[in-house]
């Protein structure tokens, strides 16, 4: 069954889009770019970052552009100063959240996170820091989960239970106190389900997975291979 | 991991489970009613290790997601409780009617260790059982009863207008009833 198009304005051009289709999905096809952080392409979008907000004309409230469906008509806008302060704070309150010391971090200079945070212009943080105490995990032998660096992007999650099928990460407790588990909250190195695939690692956008061996600054993340993997298993996003 | 499960469940309590899991039925997200069921069965009032591992494998649901489950909601314990439970509201209405003292002067009197300011300044919910495994001691955030602030609740058991002295006649009643 061919699927119904669908005009929408983004950003005041005017452009097709396919029913079914999310904003963000539909922008993309346009050569629209929407900052995202939890989002890559072939996973479920979950709009845990919500830095992919968009205004939507007619209505006040603001939308993430990853999980919220085109309808016809729809009038959208992706920038705005509005849209920026908005995903400046969430960026904000992300670092506040862990202990994000990128000039120790294996990512640095390759995180999604930190050029981010460059690109929205954020350097400061008007926030106090909360600098829990949380662990790091080196009981895998070719892998690192350093808590300390996890935004809860739920990547990881996503990549496990979507694509390998092992499901090894789940999030446990809830607010503030949310942290990535392996298993029943076992060691990496002990979880039963993990194959050692790494998918994981390479969709994690920040240092929180990494592999082993890495100095600070050599750990490039390979999102490019999780996307390309999942067309051509054709696995349904 | 199937063995293991096996092992370290007793024959009772597996039957219990299989018993809970078949009147589910396989419905979308029976795996709360399941948790709660056996939670309710054990002696302790909680789900240990080997509980929730049995209870993936047979719902062949992941491990990760049955203990995401079960440290998500406040109403499932890991770890075991005592065999009775005062529960102090720490609502807005109750901690200005006092109940912050009542917390702390109940701990006091059952031995507990008192807040740890580092970790939050006391915002967070406090679930504490005594070394005797007698008493637990946790809060909650309203009973939705704020007339009667501050509110205790002794084992399901509203008490309105608790003060020190009426939480100490409850203790005292219910170390009477176990001698």
């Amino acid at each position: 069954m061919p699927q119904k198009k669908l005009s929408v304005r983004i950003d005041g051009e005017l452009i097709s889009a396919l029913e079914g289709q999310t904003i963000l999905q539909a922008a993309r096809a346009n050569g629209k770019r929407i900052p995202t952080l939890c989002d890559l392409e072939g996973l479920t979008p979950v709009g845990a970052c919500r830095l992919c907000i968009v205004e939507i004309s007619g209505t006040d409230r603001l939308f993430p552009a990853c999980t919220t469906p085109v309808q016809d008509g729809m009038s959208v806008t992706t920038v705005s100063p509005k849209l920026t302060q908005y995903r400046r704070v969430s960026l904000e309150l992300l670092f506040v959240e862990r202990n994000h010391t990128c000039s120790v971090c294996v990512s640095n200079g390759h995180c999604e996170l930190q050029a981010m945070a460059t690109e929205m212009g954020v350097s400061t943080v008007r926030f106090a820091y909360n600098y829990p105490k949380l662990d790091v995990d080196l009981s895998h032998p070719r892998y690192v989960l350093d808590q300390n660096r996890c935004i809860l992007c739920t990547r990881c999650v996503r990549v496990c239970a979507e694509l390998e099928g092992a499901h090894v990460w789940e999030v446990t407790s809830r607010g503030i106190h949310s942290r990535i588990v392996g298993d029943l909250n076992q060691k990496w190195g002990d979880a039963k389900g993990c194959t050692s695939c790494g998918k994981c690692v390479q969709a994690c956008p920040t240092g929180a997975l990494a592999e082993k061996g890495w100095a600070v600054e050599e750990m490039v993340k390979k999102n490019d291979n999780i996307s390309s993997l999942v067309r051509r298993r054709g696995v349904q996003a | 991991m199937h063995e293991m499960a096996k092992e370290l469940l007793d024959a009772g309590e597996r039957d219990f489970i299989d018993q809970v899991i078949a009147s589910k039925n396989e419905r979308p997200g029976a795996l709360l009613g399941i948790l709660e069921a056996v939670q309710e069965h054990h002696p302790h009032k909680y789900l240990p290790m080997e509980t929730l591992e049995y209870i993936a494998l047979k719902t062949r649901t992941p491990l990760s997601r049955v203990y995401s489950v079960a440290t998500f909601y406040a109403l499932f314990n890991l770890q075991p409780q005592g065999d009775n439970t005062i529960c102090i509201c720490r609502g807005t209405a109750c901690h200005t009617r006092g109940s912050r003292n009542l917390l702390e002067s109940l701990r006091l009197e059952l031995g507990l260790a008192l807040e740890d300011e580092s970790d939050g300044g006391g915002a967070d919910k406090i679930l504490q059982t005594t070394p005797d495994q007698k008493f637990t001691v946790r809060t909650v955030a309203c009973f939705g009863q704020c007339a009667l602030a501050p509110v205790v609740e002794v084992n399901h058991h509203i008490c309105g207008h608790a003060n020190e002295r009426t939480l100490q006649r409850e203790i005292q009643t219910i170390e009477r009833g176990s001698e």
